[in-house]
């Protein structure tokens, strides 16, 4: 039995042997991309800025894409490869739902996504993967993976450029890392945060990273999606909302679910 | 006086014995310590003179951000440095070398106007510049806006690492030079007014901060003339930091601890007087007085 | 059930000169057309490989895959301690949680125990998406057996496809240094497999970069006449030293008890908690014994 098929060489003579030119398809595009899970929300973000070396190559580019009404998609590294990944697992996606008349479950998604990104594992997708949704007891989920697609399912997760600026502060803010209760109190609990938290706590780490990532910058689009029924007054309140902030509903993708996606949009410094 | 033989080489410049093992080092370890580099927008220009109606001078800009690899070091660094009251030069390349080969070389300029009773000229400075960068073979790595005004006018040069020279009316350099640039080529004039050259500069640096990732932050300003210096430190503030929207201050006994001891660090001394140059004196009082209340 | 065989073994498909090489048959979507490169029948339909005439120095250039290329840009998630070992009352598996990327801790929360099946379970150390997609792959060639043979797979057969499935790859980059632990027909059964196609029956074993120090507290308290509460003690307090010790391995420990009616989660310990909880059981133990060497005017008591 063989899984494996070697590759063809090139029969090209004037392809020498002996003098191969190196092959790097990769190039590192900046950015950096986060999710943190709540009891019946999601919220998963990233910057907007895509750069090569000391260029912007565009102040607005996308890093977050609606996969369905409940899974979100962020990716980071190569913009190329991370394009390129979410073209085929929403075509994917298309022809799940052709055939079985629903919406694939995060749950599935996130498998799919693994075995996708390792039918790449000798030509890896330079890809690091956020998923963020809400699973079907309700419940929000962030799922995170690597490059040949290993996962797990977190209340938490920064990656990109300024994932070890973010990934520390979200870890004691998230995780409650190094912060005792006070004595007599409740033990903190993880996964239990308000909206408002979360949201405060993602542009806080967005507006930070900017500060001191030459990388992160321009824009940053924030998409919370909710689950049925849940309030929306906490996001779409005018009193939550902070300056340049833009807030947006997004069409249902499918029909019978009723969660419901939002886009925060606000600038950042684009230093 | 007598030589003895072939001269024994002084012991001056960089000791390259370490070069081979610090190489392997590189190899092994992942990479050697990264020094600080200003990737940079630094830019300089002439202005005045001709039919302007203005006297001549040189106005210099640069940003204020310091990157160590892609982070920020530092967000509002001097970029312009200074060499003699009527002489400034801005540094790309090396933050450390940028910053030590400037004060050496304005050591060395004040020396010279001592010895020779008079200010010494920008072509001195930028001689003295090039002769030393040349000679470390652009291991000293300081790319440098060399600018001022002295008694033969207003000049302006480039200093490359490795000696090299130019003599220009305008010119940027650094990883934001490209940017700057397009500002002067699009815009540049010969004998612009004062308030013209100081806005063109600053237009300049902020192309660099906007489009390159190398410069950010803020834009210093310097006006060269006759009369002296004028240093527009923070010039344009275009990036401030905005408000965070949480407060991030913890309850008081946040970190844990596993031990606790306090220690008094007062020290009481108790001072016994003898009856010093035989005078009777108080001794109760002496030694309250000297004692340290804890 | 042949056509399953036949397709379970067919040849990948040739995933070069074709138009789409990740879609494999274009006509096999939808409900055909099974999860990323698995086939509706569980079959590898392909693995992509760059077209240049060296692609596993291809790989090593560009991924960190075996730890040995900092510089790399693509950095992968590597586990790193692992143990089990058989003794009266089964087998007893513990790992800890750490994944680095590099010198960068990527996850203190990661499941290095991988669930096959209620009988089976499977460590990671080495490439997590390698032991995680094959050990995954393990567990739906472990049921297509069941279905075929009416009854559950031996450790040892399955522990052998691991072994001859990563063979194949032998070179190509893969990193892994599992242990497949499981109770079947006879009796509880331990293998060691890597991924240079290593397979070893065996009792005891420990696996990754703190893997020494785990030997130094496992060996020190073995016995195959172990209880299972001592057993269980055993195997966490060698992942927490580990943990302690081992720069690359830590957070926390997930503990794992095979018996007869298959595998239990017995926990989750937070390393430095329960390194601290052990440093003071013994102080006061060492208290203990000091009074009673006092009391007893014991010779062999020594001053603090």
């Amino acid at each position: 039995m063989a899984l494996f098929a070697p590759p063809p060489m090139y029969a090209d003579p004037t392809m020498a042997a002996d003098k191969q030119h190196a092959f790097n398809p990769y190039s590192e595009n900046g950015g950096s991309i986060l999710a943190i899970a709540g009891a019946d929300f999601t919220v998963i973000a990233g910057d907007t800025r895509q750069s090569e070396g000391y260029s912007i190559q565009t102040r607005y580019a996308r890093k977050v894409w609606q996969l369905t009404d409940r899974c979100v998609i962020a990716t980071n590294g190569f913009a190329a490869d991370g394009n390129n990944f979410v073209k085929r697992i929403k075509q994917r996606l298309e022809w799940y739902e052709h055939a079985h008349q629903k919406q694939m479950s995060i749950k599935a998604i996130a498998r799919l996504t693994q075995t996708m990104l390792y039918g790449n594992r000798f030509f890896p997708y330079f890809a690091y993967v956020i998923l963020g949704g809400i699973d079907e007891d309700g419940t929000g989920a962030v799922y995170s993976f690597d490059p040949i697609g290993s996962y797990e399912r977190e209340a938490c997760r920064a990656a990109g450029a300024a994932q070890s600026l973010i990934q520390p502060f979200l870890d004691n803010q998230i995780y409650f890392r190094n912060q005792t209760p006070a004595p007599g109190a409740e033990p903190f609990v993880p996964g239990r945060l308000p909206l408002s938290t979360v949201l405060g706590l993602v542009i806080d780490s967005f507006t930070s990273a900017t500060e001191r990532e030459i990388a992160v910058g321009d824009g940053l689009e924030l998409y919370v999606v909710m689950k049925k029924g849940r309030t929306t007054d906490d996001l779409v309140g005018s009193d939550n909302l902070i300056k340049n902030m833009q807030v947006q509903e997004l069409g249902a993708l499918g029909e019978g679910g009723s969660e419901r996606t939002f886009l925060v949009s606000l600038p950042l410094k684009r230093d | 006086m007598a030589s003895k033989g072939p001269v024994e080489g002084p012991s001056i410049g960089f000791d390259f014995s370490n070069y081979a093992r610090n190489q392997y080092l590189g190899q092994t370890m992942g990479g050697l310590p990264k020094a600080t580099s200003t990737g940079t927008t630094i830019v300089g220009m002439k202005f005045g003179g001709g039919d302007s109606g203005e006297e001549e001078g040189i106005v210099l800009g640069a940003d204020t951000r310091a990157t160590a690899g892609s982070i920020v070091a530092d967000k509002n660094c001097e970029k312009i440095h200074y060499l003699t009251p009527n002489m400034r030069c801005c540094g790309a390349g090396t933050a450390a070398d940028t910053e030590f080969v400037t004060n050496l070389i304005s050591s060395n300029l004040e020396l010279h106007a001592l010895s020779q009773g008079k200010p010494a000229r920008v072509v001195t400075a930028m001689t003295m510049l090039k002769q030393y960068l040349f000679r470390y073979q652009g291991h000293v790595g300081a790319y440098l806006v060399l600018g001022g005004v002295d008694s033969t006018g207003a000049h302006l040069f480039a200093v490359q690492a490795h000696g090299s020279t130019d003599k220009l009316p305008y010119m940027t350099l650094g990883s934001g030079s490209l940017a700057a640039m397009a500002m002067f080529e699009s815009s540049f004039k010969q004998n612009m007014k004062r308030e013209e050259a100081i806005a063109l500069v600053a237009r300049a640096i902020r192309a660099g901060v906007f489009n390159d990732l190398g410069s950010g932050s803020n834009v210093d300003v310097a006006v060269i003339t006759k009369a002296g210096t004028e240093m527009l430190r923070n010039y344009e503030m275009p990036n401030e930091r905005g408000v965070k929207s949480r407060n991030y201050k913890f309850r008081r006994g946040t970190t844990a601890w596993t031990k606790e001891d306090v220690r008094n660090l007062l020290v009481s001394e108790e001072v016994a007087v003898t009856a010093g140059a035989g005078k009777l004196q108080d001794t109760t009082e002496a030694s309250q007085g000297m004692e340290v209340d804890a | 059930m042949d056509t399953l065989v036949r397709q379970l073994s067919r040849p990948a498909v040739p995933v070069h000169g074709e138009d789409d090489e990740a879609y494999g048959n274009a006509a096999e979507w939808g409900s055909m057309g099974g999860y990323g490169n698995l086939s509706r029948t569980g079959a590898i339909s392909g693995m992509t490989v760059p077209r240049v005439l060296d692609p596993i120095s291809f790989l090593a250039t560009h991924t960190d895959n075996l730890s040995t290329n900092p510089e790399a840009k693509i950095k992968l998630a590597h586990g790193t301690t692992c143990l089990a070992f058989k003794f009266r009352g089964g087998i007893i598996v513990a790992v800890d949680s750490r994944a680095s990327a590099g010198s960068y801790i990527a996850s203190g929360t990661v499941k290095k125990v991988i669930e096959i099946n209620p009988y089976l379970l499977g460590t990671m150390a080495g490439g997590a998406a390698d032991c995680q997609y094959w050990e995954t792959y393990l567990g739906i060639r472990c049921r297509l057996y069941e279905l075929r043979n009416k009854e559950r797979i031996s450790v040892a057969a399955a522990s052998k496809i691991l072994t001859n499935l990563v063979y194949q790859y032998k070179g190509m980059g893969l990193s892994m240094g599992t242990m497949i632990a499981g109770w079947d027909k006879t009796g509880p059964a331990l293998f060691y497999v890597d991924s240079d196609g290593q397979r070893i029956k065996g009792n005891l074993f420990s696996v990754g970069s703190g893997s020494t120090f785990a030997y130094g507290v496992l060996d020190q308290g073995y016995s195959y006449d172990l209880s299972d509460e001592e057993a269980q003690d055993l195997g966490r307090r060698s992942i927490i030293a580990a943990g302690h010790r081992d720069g690359y391995s830590g957070n926390t420990c997930n503990l794992y008890h095979v018996r007869e009616n298959g595998w239990e989660f017995i926990g989750n310990y937070d390393v430095s908690q329960e390194w601290y909880k052990y440093n003071e059981k013994e102080k006061k133990a060492l208290e203990h014994a000091g009074k009673a060497g006092v009391q007893g005017g014991s010779p062999m008591a020594v001053e603090a």
